[in-house]
């Protein structure tokens, strides 16, 4: 029977990350099990977004030890995953929200970011191709940015197997071995596997898995749909977002256009079907601020799903009452820009005791357990 | 046209230090360490100036020795390109033929 | 007016491989020393060289032009001797020299006890119609180009010349990216070494002896060259006149030296053809008819910069000995040595001529000329040495660890290897100034050849290469099996995989170019080699593939490719198409703009 020290569910960004620190720190007797191929679910359907401009301060914390994990990607593991800090443009369209974008300015100067808070004007003298038209204030991260998501799943699993890592794709786990409350074990499409602890890093399915070892997971996971346009010439470094304005996009390194955003009458459940109607709003919308796109074509429309928690941060830790089994979930849409420090931090953890760059432990599942938590604001 | 050269499996050539002059009028980009010539080559004039009898002129030796790149410099005729490092702003010209004579008038 | 007026003990006017080496074997026993030099830093020639020297270990040899260069100007900053760049001699008037700093625009007089003239000498023109053409440039034009400022001024070139600059220059422009169409050489036979020459060879460069250009081609600036063949009286030959297209035309038709402040000190000048025509008539320690004045590099015979360099610290010496009255024989003996090995061979053989014309003599032969005929045994990692002239040089000797490589003696004798020693750690492939040596194995399958490769990109591991003999003809293809990268000096070994028996042909390879790679996937151009290259990463679905080099992600929706690239898959995986797992095809089925989407919203 084979066994392992660490199973791990899920070969997203947020497994692979996990399983490479894992390694690296020094735990090589680790298994990754997906049950479809590598990227084949939110990381592979992904804006791939790298932001710090936060509400909540932890996730500011995390995104900043992130950013600092993304800029040594390729030095760590070999692999160029087109990583451009090339800014965060965050636009607010109300009093209310350019109100709290001062606020969090403030907080996330505190914990050393920079960012700078932009007139309409100054917007419009630097980008003249955004319409700044019911623009009320913008704040600009110049060390925010993108990478290719996809290169980014692959270089973590990549260098995981490198360090010694298994990993079984298309392999997926139908149960989990808890013996007086204890993990002993998972039963998978490939056969039982012994191990001590198990990582549920399965996304949009954590919930299930969750199940399976007879912990509760208060995640939900709700459709998300993104499109991309043919290429132009690169001029638009930057992410733009707006919470209020509701809507995302930036550039690849290949010259197409990503753009998605939020639909609040989504229902809950896997669906990866998209709707012509996602476009037009699109279109409506995208077109008016960015004038540019009038003639640009759409190519290619997908979804994915946000695996949300009641406050929309992660819920990252080790159940008290199974023991080995951990958790990293519920990353509500913005699992690929913090895979890294919660890779490194939840390795760390298991490894040493405790994280030693970025603490995690108020992202445990008990602060959802009372009745008042702080919800993430800056969610598109 | 651009000639710089990007990758070199040999020496290294750093991507920064640029200023700009003006070649009839033409804003280029040019390495704050090279010489007149070098920056036009690069950026795809070879025409330096004409001789006398109208015939275009290139540059010959890029060291000094030919006096076959002679340009005009901010008014002034007969500067050798090759010789000369090129300064922010500088406005360089063709030379044709003799060059027009320049002064500073006494204060 | 502000004069500035300067003095020294020794005034150097050149600051190249002569000029420096004289001003630091002066300084180094106390002379007050001033270098005057024209560059904008340093160095001379030397900064734009990229190739090694020949030579030995103690004497800059296998080093880079712009890496001693360097090593030259540390030492003189080090020694503290003051140097003016930018700044010309222009020249030595009955009451001072005189200097013009050209940066400020000023002249400074200066006062000196010695001169040593060390200014080199500029590059001869041709007389060929059209010849003033913008696009026409000497040769060390486009070296000044390349590689001081990084620019390459075209991209086809036509090189006018086979001697070791013009052979020299053109691999350089390869190295830079562009093309040599061919290199034209008047006589019967290429004039520099045959290893220079066999480099560009082995590439594809064709070099057309008896042959010379006869016109350029292009109003305003080259657009091609007329070329032709000559007979034995070097006449052109009409009916062989053709046309090549080339952009640039480089003539490397051989230097001559800068006389005109020799001339100004009133030295005597002596016509020498075999030392490049008009130089100062100078003693074994490089004293002119004026006892203050010296003279060292290119201005005393048109020969490399080793030997120019051996000139300046025995000028130098010499100088120092007269001011300081220490004896420094032993010193200027050490050079003279230098330069007799370096003028020993075939190769000197001009160079003694003239130096008995002045009533120099330099002594010839006492090394091995016999060549190695043993390619060793069969089925060994081993090292094949392919330098067959003598050529003051042994590099190659002095690296090898395991001392299976001896020159006989003397380091202008024929390396021969002793192939019981050889451990096959390819050490004197990366260090020969020549790229004359190749690493050689033999399998049961197939052999290996190892090849010396100074060029961007380097391939990596696993692909497929064109390879090519040592004239330069594609004999087939092969797979790199290894590669050596040599941080330090650049000179990497590359151990390509070829046909049982090619190993004694190629020396060469080249990457397929752009037109030869076969494409899957037009929008991306993304070729089969790249899907057969991830396939062996590791990647085993569709889907991984495609989210990896990004097949099917362009415009057309992956029409083209899809197909193509899921069976090269299905192929490598020994897999029907069927098995491979079915791919999702998402809307729009092609490209829909986004004005049309708002138009439809219209009513």
């Amino acid at each position: 029977m084979k066994s392992y020290k660490i199973c791990i569910i899920g070969g997203g960004i947020i497994g692979s990350s996990i399983a490479y620190h894992l390694a690296k720190f020094g735990e090589k007797n680790v298994a990754v099990f997906e049950k479809s191929y590598i990227s084949s679910g939110s990381t592979g359907r992904c804006g791939g977004g790298i932001r710090q401009q936060w509400s909540a301060r932890m996730n500011v914390r995390l995104a900043m030890r992130s950013v600092k994990l993304f800029e040594r990607f390729k030095e760590d593991t070999g692999f160029d995953i087109e990583y451009k800090q090339g800014g965060y443009l965050l636009m607010a369209y109300s009093e209310d929200e350019a109100a709290r974008f001062e606020k969090n300015v403030k907080m996330q100067k505190e914990e050393g970011l920079e960012v700078e808070i932009l007139s309409p004007k100054m917007v419009k003298e630097r980008y003249p191709y955004i319409n700044t038209e019911r623009l009320v204030l913008a704040t600009f991260g110049p060390t925010d940015g993108h990478a290719n998501p996809h290169l980014a799943n692959f270089g973590y699993i990549f260098a995981a197997k490198k360090l010694g890592v298994d990993v079984y794709t298309h392999t997926e786990v139908e149960d989990i071995d808890v013996v007086n409350k204890k993990i002993m074990g998972i039963n998978t499409t490939a056969g039982y596997f012994k191990c001590d602890v198990v990582i549920n890093a399965a996304g949009g399915w954590s919930g299930e898995i969750g199940k399976m070892a007879g912990v509760d997971i208060p995640t939900t996971s709700y459709r998300h749909q993104i499109f991309v346009t043919e290429a132009l010439e690169s001029f638009f470094p930057f992410m733009a977002i707006s919470f209020d304005g509701n809507f995302y996009m930036r550039q690849t390194k290949h010259g197409q256009f990503i753009m998605g955003m939020g639909d609040p009458d989504e229902k809950p459940g896997i669906n990866r079907d998209v709707s012509f109607r996602f476009e037009r709003e699109m279109a409506e919308k995208m077109v008016k601020i960015f004038p540019f796109l009038e003639n640009t074509r759409i190519i290619r429309h997908w979804a994915g799903c946000y695996n949300m928690s009641p406050d929309a941060q992660p819920i990252i830790g080790c159940s008290k009452d199974v023991e080995g089994f951990c958790y990293a979930v519920g990353f509500s849409g913005h699992g690929f820009m913090l895979a890294p420090a919660v890779g490194e931090a939840l390795a760390q953890k298991l490894i040493f005791g405790r994280p030693k760059e970025v603490e995690i432990d108020f992202l445990d599942i008990d602060r959802l357990k009372g009745k008042s938590f702080e919800v993430e604001g800056n969610v598109v | 046209m651009e000639r710089r050269i990007k990758n070199h499996p040999i020496l290294d050539f750093e991507e920064k230090g640029y200023v700009t002059i003006y070649f009839e009028g033409i804003p280029i980009k040019a390495k704050e360490n090279e010489t007149i010539a070098s920056a036009l080559i690069a950026n795809g004039f070879d025409i330096f100036g004409f001789t006398e009898k109208g015939r275009p002129r290139g540059f010959f030796c890029a060291i000094g020795k030919c006096s076959s790149c002679l340009v005009v410099v901010d008014g002034v005729p007969n500067v050798r390109a090759c010789m000369t490092k090129v300064r922010d702003g500088m406005k360089v010209e063709r030379q044709v033929g003799r060059g027009k004579p320049t002064w500073t008038e006494p204060e | 007016m502000d004069r500035a007026r300067v003095k020294a003990q020794l005034l150097v006017v050149g600051g190249g491989p002569a000029g420096l080496t004289g001003a630091i074997a002066a300084a180094e026993n106390g002379v007050d020393v001033l270098v005057v030099d024209e560059g904008l830093e340093p160095g001379g020639q030397l900064v734009k060289q990229t190739h090694k020297f020949f030579g030995h270990q103690g004497f800059y040899a296998s080093k880079r032009g712009f890496e001693i260069a360097k090593i030259l100007k540390d030492k003189v900053k080090n020694l503290g001797i003051k140097v003016m760049s930018q700044t010309t001699l222009v020249g030595f008037y009955d009451d001072c020299a005189v200097a013009y700093d050209r940066e400020n625009n000023r002249t400074i007089e200066i006062d000196y006890d010695y001169v040593l003239l060390a200014t080199g000498a500029s590059e001869r023109f041709l007389i060929f119609k059209n010849n003033m053409l913008p696009g026409v440039y000497g040769a060390g034009a486009v070296q000044t180009l390349m590689n001081q400022y990084g620019v390459l001024p075209g991209e086809d070139f036509l090189i006018v010349g086979a001697g070791n600059i013009g052979l020299i220059v053109a691999y350089q422009i390869m190295q830079a990216g562009g093309n040599v169409r061919a290199i034209v050489e008047i006589s019967d036979k290429v004039g520099g070494y045959e290893v220079h020459a066999n480099k560009v060879k082995r590439m594809g460069i064709p070099i057309l002896l008896r042959h010379t250009i006869v016109e350029a081609i292009g109003k305003g600036r080259v657009k091609g060259a007329v070329i032709a063949r000559v007979d034995e009286n070097y006449r052109i030959i009409e009916e062989t006149k053709r046309e090549i297209v080339v952009d640039t035309i480089c003539l490397a038709v051989g230097l001559q030296p800068s006389v005109e402040l020799a001339n100004q000190l009133k030295v005597e000048l002596v016509y020498i053809p075999e030392l490049g025509g008009y130089i100062p008539r100078r003693d074994e320690n490089m004293r002119t008819s004026a006892s203050n004045v010296f003279v060292a590099g290119d201005l005393a015979a048109i020969e490399e910069a080793t030997s120019a360099m051996a000139e300046g610290y025995i000028a130098g010496y010499a100088i120092a000995q007269d001011i300081t009255g220490k004896d420094l024989s032993k010193e200027m003996e050490r050079y003279r040595e230098e330069l007799n090995d370096l003028r020993r061979g075939p190769f000197g053989e001009k160079i003694r001529k003239g130096l008995r014309k002045m009533g120099i003599d330099v002594p010839s032969g006492g090394y091995r000329e016999e060549n190695q005929k043993d390619f060793g045994p069969v089925g060994k990692l081993r090292a094949v040495i392919e330098c067959y002239q003598n050529i003051p040089c042994n590099p190659c000797e002095a690296v090898c660890p395991t001392n299976a490589i001896d020159t006989g003696g003397n380091i202008n004798g024929i390396p021969h290897i002793n192939y019981e020693k050889c451990v096959g750690c390819a050490m004197c492939v990366m260090k020969c100034p020549g790229l004359a040596i190749f690493m050689v194995q033999e399998f049961d399958e197939y052999s290996v050849v190892g090849i010396p490769y100074e060029f961007e990109p380097l391939p990596e591991k696993g692909q497929k290469v064109i390879l090519m003999d040592r004239g330069g003809k594609e004999v087939g293809e092969g797979v790199v099996h290894r590669v050596m990268v040599n941080k330090k000096d650049k000179t990497h070994v590359v151990f390509v995989a070829m046909e049982r028996g090619l190993e004694r042909t190629v020396r060469h390879f080249r990457l397929p170019t752009r037109e030869e790679e076969k494409i899957v996937c037009r929008c991306e151009e993304v070729t089969r080699e790249d899907v057969e290259k991830a396939i062996d990463m590791g990647f085993t679905d569709f889907e991984e593939l495609r989210r990896y080099l990004r097949i099917g992600m362009g415009p057309c929706g992956g029409r083209t490719c899809r197909l193509l690239a899921a069976g090269i898959l299905a192929r490598k995986l020994g897999k029907s198409i069927e098995e491979i797992s079915p791919m999702t095809l998402r809307p729009p089925s092609i490209p829909l703009p986004f004005s049309a989407i708002l138009r439809g919203d219209e009513k």
